[in-house]
């Protein structure tokens, strides 16, 4: 069935550049009005805290900057800004390609992104992105990769891939809370009109079609990586659209099948079906074509992977298969390619705030476009990020010492509420082999609006309060009494969550212009250059960056 | 017969002398109903307490000792009580009504509240005791001056024994039959009260005190009226509490709550109030559970226990010498502890648990079992029936492959796997499950009274177990050399029918289990 996705990609926790004159994590704690629920709960006494993108960093970029001085001996062949999945994904691919002489820059304490997590005394819990969809079986370095990780852990006499039962996502996998009543699935189902029914069955049919088309050129009408998607214009014209224009076309107006597509925009991409371009879509849909066995050799359909701290363990496994020096909480903060022999990464180190000059062959920016041109202005002014949007997320992680239930079906990995602001929560225990009545319940919240930069100032000026108390009216309707049961509530506000994919972008000119090297020594890799944000992608876009630089030469192999 | 009129200030009691004789006849009808209540009491505390104690011979002995005892008390204080003598008899009436009447529904609902049920049963009882001796001698004292003393005593006298004839025929022949205890105890409350109101309506001399003490008397009847409409709701709340036997042990661990209760015939352990033996038969359980893979590879001597908390598989398992270590993994230290500590149950497992050759692990057994090193002759799996996804995870195809690892050459593994007859597809779904992971098994089933017909596989990775049939140890009761043979046999109602696999991304067979139960059930 449709899953959720989230960011895998990192956001460098640059957020800082756009947002004066507040940065996040400067906001305190404490003292709104808003901080009690009705139900006399005061949130600033349940312990926890508001976290986001390094604000240390983001204070420091807002002066004015001159390039270094002090220049480091080393010359890299390398030098990688940014530590989430593309970043890694980048490490990794020159590691195995023998270019071992790299260094990889992180602004936050360790690499991740999106795909960071946390951990304590309960679970691990995911701070962003939560699970892969089994993959496609024609994506040959994503399936390397989880062969490497386990995940895979052989295949079949006519080379079908089998999957960990442990990797897995474990049974019960999804509910939706909808009239008072956990029903199975995500889709609207029990107690609705028979006419809703119906135009749920045509739609799913209809994605069913989608799932198998191919365009003229013989290539699938949706695929994962996107760029291997079909130039067929039968397909690619739906970017011109909004995805209710295409409902509109189509004829859906069912109440329940327009929430869940709009649902599945919001947890794709963090946007309304209003702003999202009908093929990113229908893509969501129609590209999970994932083909395995689990161990006992039965086919599995729609599954996904998962585990407690959500995608934090793939990225620890990109990480682990590389030895390349990573520094972190080190800013870039300018490029210079005035030097011929070598191009100059200006960086300034966090902890001790002194800057120096880094010199590499090649630089691969693994940052979000916005961060690149900053760091390039001087190098290429002519470079711009329009069309680039990124949708705001908020995501809060409960530690619980109990979990009121209402009726309907139990306890899944995946829990929505229908109607609600968030897309829902994933108990972070559920992959663990033991239960236990202490949870923790990792809770998603897009933050949709017309104005992304409006959210965004409003979001860093929201107390942890307000997230909580937004977060907790809505999660009572369907378990009363939670808030009573809270040990730990720490919120966690991601700025530039994900690139949206608005109208025009996937297959307009912006994401191709975005990638292209300058003067073959700076190249770009960041899943904003696939137009949605997603582990596969991100992975994707380091290797295909990589490959271009080793393409373009001056680095041994 | 009149000695001295009443010493009355109303001028119509003087003027007709007939109504004096019939006041007394009155008082004395009083004598009759109140000595009627009072064995009543009597005779209910020692119902009770044979009924929710057991052995019935000491409760009744002692319930009467105590009260007659406390009667005693009671009319040696009657000497202390001066002033209105009628006064003081009205307001007694009232509070033996009270006391009295609430004695049943009160005993039963503080059964399984109080922490000493003993000290609230004797302290009523002497309550009602002390009450009902006051009573007597107060009306005696009232008469003393109307009355010629040898008639006064005779009089008296008879009607007290006259009532408690009547009460010791109708108690067990009509009253509990058709009332019920708490019932009868409500109704002779309420008589109580009502010979208070009568005395009260009758002696112009209670004038002064009459409002306050009716008010008393109307307040004190609507208790006991509303108690004795709500007789049903009060035992239902009561028996609700009541595991139709007595608690003897309660605690809620951080995983469970576990119960131990008790009565005549056996000694039952209810895990978040699900059974898990019953002493009058875990016998045949446990050694069903143990013999046959015990006999399948008789020179075993490593052996891994997994849930079985009580010690009584283990218990089983130390009849072979040749054993040289039992690891049992068990998630709650509260329930192993529970296993070794008291004495009723350590008698009942033999002590097993404190055994030099038991090593007692408190953690959770599919994590262990992941990462455990060393190998088994005998693995023993005695999880909880699969009725949840997290206890479905111990019955998966994952768990079965990380269970083959901790096998030795030649090593056999028994699992409980529900009920063949109630639960037909989850028990034929675990011995699917099994072999899908390459285990050769064994089903077989034992009749245990207190679950019905239960289930067991048996499984090696070689070949399928044989399990000898000779040489079983001595002492046992239930498995013997035939009876092997016997448990492998499913007559078609229980035979193997097709099901899935259970895998942690299906968890098909907490679909069945649900379903088998809820069929099972109408």
């Amino acid at each position: 069935m449709n899953r959720r996705r989230f960011i895998q990609t990192t956001a460098l926790g640059l957020t800082a550049f756009t947002v004066p004159p507040l940065v996040p994590g400067c906001t305190t704690a404490g003292g709104s009005d808003s901080g009690t629920l009705s139900t006399g709960q005061n949130w600033s006494n349940v312990p926890g805290n508001l976290l986001g993108p390094n604000a240390k960093a983001g204070h420091w970029l807002r002066q004015t900057l001159a390039p270094a001085t002090a220049v480091e001996p080393d010359i890299y062949d390398v030098v990688i800004v940014g530590g989430g999945i593309s970043g890694l994904s980048a490490r990794r691919w020159l590691w195995q390609k023998g270019v071992r002489n790299t260094l990889m820059l992180e602004l936050e304490t360790q690499p991740g992104g999106n795909s960071g997590s946390g951990k304590n005394d309960v679970s691990a819990f995911p701070w962003g992105a939560h699970y892969l969809p089994v993959p496609d079986a024609r994506h040959a370095e994503l399936i390397d990769f989880l062969r490497e990780t386990g995940t895979i852990t052989g295949c079949t006499a006519n080379g079908t891939p089998i999957y960990n039962d442990y990797h897995l996502c474990h049974d019960p996998e999804e509910r939706l809370f909808l009239d008072g009543r956990w029903q199975d699935g995500l889709i609207p189902n029990e107690g609705i009109p028979d006419a809703d029914h119906q135009q749920i069955t045509r739609f799913l049919a209809l994605i069913e079609t989608l799932k198998k088309a191919k365009g003229a050129d013989g290539r699938d009408a949706f695929a994962i990586p996107l760029d291997r998607s079909s130039t067929d214009p039968a397909y690619r014209l739906l970017d011109t659209i909004t995805m209710t224009e295409w409902l509109d076309q189509q004829g859906f107006t069912s109440t329940y099948l327009r929430w869940y597509v709009a649902y599945s925009c919001k947890d794709d991409y963090g946007t309304t079906p209003n702003q999202t371009s009908a093929w990113a879509g229908l893509h969501y849909f129609a590209s999970r074509k994932g083909v395995g066995v689990d161990a006992n050799g039965a086919t599995l359909t729609s599954a996904v992977l998962t585990w407690p701290e959500g995608n934090g363990f793939l990225m620890n496994q990109l990480r682990q298969q590389a030895d390349s020096p990573i520094r972190s909480q080190t800013i870039a903060y300018a490029i210079d390619l005035a030097d011929p022999s070598a191009v100059r990464v200006s960086v300034n180190n966090v902890p001790t705030g002194k800057q120096t000059v880094i010199r590499a062959r090649k630089v691969l920016l693994a940052v979000p476009q916005f961060v690149a041109n900053r760091l390039l202005t001087t190098a290429d002014p002519t470079r711009t990020a329009t069309g680039f949007h990124y949708a705001p997320w908020v995501v809060v992680n409960l530690t619980v010492n109990a979990l009121p239930q209402t009726a309907g079906k139990t306890l899944c990995w995946d829990n929505v509420l229908y109607g609600t602001e968030s897309v829902g929560y994933v108990s972070a225990n559920h992959q663990h082999l033991t239960d236990s009545p202490q949870r923790v319940l990792t809770i998603y919240r897009p933050l949709t609006g017309n104005d992304p930069a409006e959210v965004r100032r409003r979001a860093y000026h929201t107390t942890r309060e307000e997230w909580l108390h937004q977060t907790m009216t809505e999660l009572e309707t369907a378990h009363p009494g939670l808030s009573a049961h809270i040990q730990q509530a720490d919120v966690w506000v991601w700025g530039h969550g994900m690139i949206s994919p608005t109208p025009g972008f996937i297959w307009g000119e912006a994401r191709q212009k975005a990638r292209q090297p300058v003067q073959a020594r700076v190249y770009f890799a960041h899943s904003d250059l696939s137009g949605i944000s997603i582990f596969e992608e991100a992975f994707s876009q380091g290797i295909r960056a990589v490959n271009a630089m080793l393409t373009g030469g001056g680095i041994a192999t | 017969m009149v000695d001295q009129p009443l010493r009355s200030e109303s001028e119509r009691g003087r003027a007709v002398a007939g109504n004096e004789a019939a006041r007394q006849w009155l008082l004395l009808l009083s004598v009759f109903v109140i000595a009627t209540c009072g064995l009543i009491y009597e005779l209910i505390a020692g119902t009770l307490a044979s009924y929710l104690l057991g052995d019935s011979v000491t409760q009744f002995s002692t319930i009467i000792g105590t009260y007659l005892f406390a009667m005693g008390v009671g009319s040696w204080l009657s000497n202390k009580l001066d002033g209105n003598l009628l006064r003081w008899f009205v307001r007694i009436e009232i509070l033996v009504g009270l006391v009295g009447g609430f004695s049943a529904p009160l005993l039963f609902v503080l059964f399984e509240y109080v922490v000493s049920f003993r000290l609230v049963l004797y302290t009523l009882v002497s309550m009602t005791g002390v009450l009902v001796g006051l009573e007597i001698p107060l009306l005696m004292r009232i008469l003393e001056h109307r009355v010629a003393f040898r008639d006064l005593v005779s009089r008296v006298f008879t009607f007290d024994y006259i009532g408690a004839l009547l009460a010791s025929l109708i108690f067990p022949l009509v009253l509990v039959p058709m009332l019920g205890l708490v019932r009868t105890s409500l109704l002779f409350g309420l008589l109580n009260v009502g010979v208070a109101v009568w005395l009260l309506l009758r002696f112009p001399e209670t004038r002064p005190f009459r409002t306050g003490l009716l008010t008393a008397a109307g307040m004190a009847a609507m208790l006991l009226l509303a108690g004795f409409v709500g007789a049903e709701r009060i035992m239902s709340f009561a028996e609700a509490a009541t595991y139709q036997s007595s608690v003897i042990y309660s605690k809620s661990t951080p995983y469970q709550r576990i119960v131990l209760t008790r009565n005549a015939r056996d000694l039952r352990l209810f895990l978040n109030g699900n059974l898990q033996f019953s002493s009058a038969d875990e016998y045949r359980y446990h050694e069903a559970l143990v013999h046959p893979a015990m006999q399948a590879n008789p020179t075993a001597r490593r052996v891994l226990v997994l849930g079985g908390g009580d010690g009584l598989a283990v218990r089983e398992l130390l009849r072979y010498p040749q054993i040289d270590s039992i690891q049992l993994v068990d998630l709650d230290p509260g329930m192993t502890r529970l296993f070794q500590e008291n004495t009723l149950l350590t008698s009942l497992n033999k002590r097993s648990l404190l055994s030099p050759k038991v090593q007692v692990i408190n953690d959770d057994a599919y994590g262990w079992v992941r990462s455990d090193t060393a190998h088994y002759d005998v693995v023993i799996v005695d999880f909880p029936d699969p009725s949840n996804y997290s206890i479905g995870k111990l019955y998966s195809t994952a768990f079965y492959r990380e269970l083959a690892r901790r096998l030795a050459p030649g090593g056999v593994v028994v699992v409980q796997s529900t009920s063949p007859f109630l639960a037909r597809r989850s028990f034929w779904c675990v011995v699917h499950t099994m072999q899908a992971e390459g285990f050769q098994t064994l089903p077989y089933h034992a009749y245990v009274p207190s679950f019905g017909e239960w289930g067991f596989v048996l499984a090696s990775l070689t070949d399928t177990p044989r399990p000898r049939t000779r040489n079983v140890p001595a002492g046992l009761r239930f498995i013997d050399a035939n009876s092997l043979r016997r448990l492998r046999d499913f007559p078609p109602d229980m035979a193997d029918i097709p099901t899935e696999l259970n895998k942690l991304n299906n968890q098909a067979l907490v679909q069945y289990f649900e379903e088998d139960w809820a069929d099972a059930g109408q």
